[in-house]
């Protein structure tokens, strides 16, 4: 540890740290563009200025320093005894001189030069930082007469925009595409002040390569301005309008943690949200687009059941007492519950005491996502098994005394024996394999709970509306043993309910004792009863997730 | 009257000295092979500190010095020649390779002999063709006589030399810049520290060297120490306690253009005074000087009033401009100045690399300001304000009359400073291309106010006479300390 004196403030930081980072630690903001923890640091915006002290000999006194540091290179380590600053400090720097607040200013004013100012038309107002910068570092006035640049607006990919007039060429994108993705697909063309980003294109302005890899869209996250823009979001909704809740993404057992950003009418954007030992500060293109499925039109909102060979909507209570009946008069042995590696621990913890206390059963399976394609990046990998909470369901399914977990064949060997079979589903729209769709044709009564009508709803004789990610408390498990919290966000469309209330429903209209008020109660009795999971209880895990201690 | 002193440029104009045989007849490799002979590395390393030798690239820097950065244990480390020489108004360089090529292998040998070095890339500016069409033969020539390639001339040293052309950027002749560029990627320079001695070519100590530096090795080592430093003048270096020699030994290959009667490239001892420099070109073309480009475009301007200053490292920085490359450009008395900085200023729009900000946005915009102001649309304001100027102190304060505001002039002066701060000598940028922009722009401007404030009030370009257009010396002086508290004025 180094101590350094920040401004007026004494302060321990850890060797090898830089200014930036040490500041941003104690709450003073060093404004950057180039920057960005993830990426190497060319230092070239020039903006995070900062002012190093340093002894000089002749006047026996430590003075600024000649030249101003840039603040994102700039890091500190431990000086020798004998080089100790007035005695005892190993680096001294201010970021808060006139000479600094000067360097910020013209910085800024360079940077706004050949910008067009169009705030009031671009998606990044709000939480641009070259907005926000101009306001507390800059000048209130341009001195440039001249015509500014105007680069053409680019197409770079499926999902990004390049607004080339509104970019500072940070080449924040540039190195992304170079050092994380490892597929460099951005570079700059041109020289001097007609500098733009672009893809490889060909002399007729084809494009050769298009920035289609799947971690494009961090590159509009990156990016400090209104540069690179996602057209996903592009013209939906100012940012300051959105709601946001730090969650974790469902789109494969990686478990990246996600913020989600919503109005009351819907999921707007997903954002990556900082993990070190997850996904560091990138989601994948799968996780941060695959929210459509939640503001589906089509999402189921009322429970249905089957009338003369069609699925007919219907009110819960019916749906429940039809439910009900056929699960009192079924032998155990008979029935086979499902739980479902897209659904929370809550809701499978739920689930398997429903069958094991309630119905008597041992006879459970997991139910979800066949494999996809792993896609592995120098410093990002999207895992091909796309449930996010496999592992999580699997200890919990199996957690009480003598139940088994069938997965795969078996699974659909023991349902094509089986009478009637309650599987809960979940998660984006699933095709069913031959196998799976000719087990599930032979059972006599099948109910789904699920959130889309999809090949397994068309099968069901009941089918009970469930919710999504967004719309429900709880926790997964990812595949290298993180627990992490999903929150609420936007209520479930239509009469959609709380996958576990559903559960707890059916086990209490079936005269079982099971009484949870919140996700958090439940997670209470896994902690208890689940072993791995002492340490899992929603107060522990908060935002950043615990690592469970076996894994 | 001064006279030449043909070291480097000896037997430039022997017929076939690009060819070894001739080459060798004039002592060629003799040099190396006493190096070889009669010193060990480290010899070789001392002689060129003890020579005082300076990179004649622009900079200046002691080469010795920087050969004591290079760490001696990490291994490989190389040598880059940079021979991207596009200053303009130089064009010294250019002969050594298209005529000499041989006496810059040497100097690489001696150089690699010193450092241990393996391999050397020579960085050749893409447009010197015959340049490096020359090189390439003499090199290929020294592999045949055994000079170079595996175990030189039964040494056991191994010597590799590889020329690179470069793509046209006048960046690429800044050493990082011309490192990226080597290696492949866009050549935009690094930030230092870490600097090329210790961390340089793939990420390995790199000795950077000019041309005209390697050039001087085998005349060091010829003829020895003594020889060499009795050329040019030495300075005591009084910022220091107490005061420490500081030399600027050997000769300089001067490239003066520009209204003079024979251009062209002059090897003479460091320390001549700009007229003589004038006289020896052949005297000046034209009526009276009006100033002086000392060290290549990026040189802050000299005056009439500093024909005086001695044209070496040390006292062309303490007339607060450079020697640089040594491309000195002679302007009469029918140069308009204006019109000589938008020249420059475009150059130098065109040639930014666009890497830091500063420099992206900055250079153009002075450009575009100087475009203005020559174009007849510089701004004036209507109203006058306290004019400053020399008080009877003789310092800079408000002298009680008034004057009139040029808007665009202090736009000018403003814009530049903020690229790089010719007064405090600080800079914003990521390399010294900044200061390169914003001391010719600024010290133009001032040294030459006249004629800059007669283009925007006429709303044409207007040539003064010289006596008219030049602001005095004193003047300047003060304006530049004006920031400074007094006690340290003088400092």
């Amino acid at each position: 540890m180094a101590l350094v004196k920040l401004n007026d403030l004494e302060i321990e930081v850890e060797d090898g740290t830089n200014i930036v980072e040490a500041a941003r630690e104690h709450g003073i903001e060093v404004p950057h563009y180039c920057y960005h923890p993830g990426l190497s640091r060319p230092a070239n915006c020039r903006m995070c200025l900062v002012e190093p002290y340093v002894f000089f000999p002749p006047a026996g006194a430590i003075v600024p320093d000649r030249q101003l540091a840039t603040g994102c290179t700039t890091t500190v380590r431990t000086a020798p005894p004998d080089r100790k600053l007035d005695g005892k400090y190993d680096f001294i720097v201010r970021t808060d001189s006139e000479r600094v607040k000067k360097a910020r200013e013209d910085v800024l004013e360079f940077l706004l030069v050949h910008h067009p100012l169009d705030c009031p038309v671009c998606d990044q107002a709000g939480e641009c930082d070259l907005q926000d910068y101009s306001y507390r570092h800059g000048h209130d006035k341009s001195r440039y007469l001249e015509v500014k640049n105007v680069p053409p607006k680019k197409d770079l990919g499926p999902d990004v925009l390049l607004y080339s007039t509104r970019c500072v060429v940070c080449t924040r994108c540039i190195r992304f595409a170079q050092e994380v993705s490892g597929t460099g697909e951005l570079g700059l063309i041109n020289r001097g002040s007609h500098d733009e980003i672009d893809i490889p294109r060909s002399h007729d302005g084809k494009p050769l390569q298009l920035l289609d890899n799947k971690l494009a869209g961090n590159v509009v996250d990156i990016c400090p301005v209104g540069a690179l823009i996602s057209k996903d979001f592009l013209f939906k909704s100012r940012p300051w309008f959105l709601e946001k809740a730090n969650s974790v993404c469902t789109g494969c057992s990686v478990g990246c943690n996600i913020t989600v950003e919503y109005k009351a009418d819907g999921v707007y954007r997903i954002k990556p949200r900082f993990h070190e030992d997850i996904n560091q500060h990138w989601i994948c293109d799968d996780g941060r687009l695959g929210y459509h499925y939640i503001n589906s039109d089509d999402r189921l909102q009322l429970p249905l059941k089957r009338v003369d060979d069609e699925l007919t909507p219907t009110h819960w209570a019916d749906a429940l007492s039809v439910i009900t009946e056929q699960l009192s008069e079924a032998e155990a042995d008979d029935i086979v519950v499902i739980g479902s590696a897209q659904a929370t621990n809550e809701d499978n913890y739920v689930l398997q005491q429903f069958a094991h206390d309630v119905l008597q059963t041992t006879q459970l399976g997991l139910f979800g996502h066949p494999p996809g394609e792993e896609h592995k990046f120098p410093q990002f990998t999207i895992e091909a098994d796309k449930n996010p909470n496999a592992a999580g369901a699997r200890t919990i399914l199996g957690s009480a005394n003598g139940n088994v977990v069938l997965e795969g064949d078996a699974l659909w060997e023991k349902v094509s024996d089986a009478k009637i079979v309650y599987l809960v589903s979940g998660g984006p729209e699933r095709p069913l394999a031959d196998a799976e769709k000719a087990a599930l044709e032979n059972v006599d009564f099948l109910i789904v709970q699920d959130v889309l009508p999809s090949e397994v709803t068309q099968l069901a004789d009941v089918v009970l509306p469930g919710t999504t990610f967004v719309e429900k408390d709880g926790t997964i498990t990812n595949s290298t043993g993180w627990v992490q919290r999903i929150r609420k966000t936007i209520d479930p469309p239509g009469e959609a309910r709380i996958d576990w209330e559903i559960t707890q429903q059916l086990a209490k209209q079936l005269d079982g004792e099971m009484n949870y008020r919140f996700a958090g109660e439940i997670a209470l009795a896994i902690a208890e009863n689940v072993p791995g999971y002492a340490d899992a209880t929603h107060q522990n895990i908060g935002d950043a997730g615990i690592k469970l201690a076996d894994s | 009257m001064v006279e030449e002193r043909r070291i480097l440029y000896e037997h430039l104009d022997v017929p076939d000295i690009n060819t070894f045989d001739v080459f060798r007849q004039y002592d060629g490799y003799k040099r190396f092979e006493k190096a070889i002979a009669e010193y060990q590395p480290e010899d070789i390393a001392k002689m060129v500190m003890d020579s005082g030798l300076k990179g004649r690239g622009g900079a200046g820097f002691s080469t010795g010095l920087k050969w004591s950065f290079v760490p001696r244990d990490i291994k490989p480390c190389y040598l880059c020649c940079n021979a991207d020489e596009s200053e303009p108004g130089t064009f010294s360089n250019r002969y050594v390779l298209e005529k000499n090529p041989h006496l810059l292998i040497e100097g690489i040998l001696i150089c690699c002999y010193a450092m241990g070095i393996e391999t050397t890339y020579v960085y050749i500016r893409g447009e010197f063709t015959l340049g490096k069409k020359m090189l390439d033969a003499a090199i290929k020539e020294a592999y045949e006589k055994g000079y170079l390639g595996k175990d030189v001339r039964g040494t056991g040293l191994n010597i590799d030399i590889y020329t690179h052309p470069g793509a046209g950027a006048y960046i690429c002749g800044e050493e990082t810049g011309l490192i990226e560029s080597l290696e492949g990627k866009r050549g935009q320079p690094r930030n230092k520290p870490p600097f090329p001695a210790v961390e340089g070519v793939f990420s390995k100590p790199t000795v950077v060297q000019n041309v005209e530096t390697l050039c001087n090795l085998p005349f060091i080592v010829g003829n020895g120490v003594e020889w060499y430093t009795k050329m040019g003048p030495t300075y005591a270096d009084t910022r220091n306690d107490p005061p420490t020699p500081d030399p600027n030994t050997g000769t300089k290959l001067y490239c003066i253009s520009g209204d003079v009667n024979e251009p062209g490239v002059y090897e003479l001892d460091l320390g001549l005074t700009c007229s003589e420099l004038i006289e020896v070109a052949g005297g000046l073309r034209g009526e009276e000087v009006k100033a002086v480009i000392p060290g290549g475009s990026s040189a802050p301007i000299l005056t009439h009033y500093e024909l005086d200053t001695r044209l070496d490292f040390t006292s062309l920085t303490l007339a607060k401009s450079m020697l640089g490359s040594g491309g000195i450009i002679v302007m009469n008395e029918t140069r308009n100045i204006v019109d000589c900085l938008l020249n420059i200023m475009k150059f130098y729009a065109h040639e930014s690399c666009g890497q830091c900000t500063p420099c992206r946005w900055g250079t153009p915009w002075v450009r575009d300001i100087v475009q203005r102001i020559a174009d007849g649309d510089g701004r004036q304001d209507t109203i006058t304000r306290p004019k400053f100027g020399v008080t009877e102190s003789g310092r800079w304060g408000d002298t009680g009359e008034t004057e009139e505001i040029y808007e665009d002039l202090d736009l000018l002066e403003s814009v530049a400073n903020n690229i790089a701060n010719v007064d405090t000598m600080t800079w914003n940028t990521i390399c010294v291309f900044g200061i390169a922009v914003s001391w010719p722009a600024v010290s133009y401007m001032r040294k030459f106010r006249p004629e800059f404030e007669a283009a925007i009030r006429e709303g044409k370009l207007v040539t003064l006479p010289v006596a008219e257009a030049t602001v005095p010396p004193e003047e300047n002086y003060a304006y530049q300390q004006r920031f400074i508290p007094k006690e340290f004025a003088d400092l």
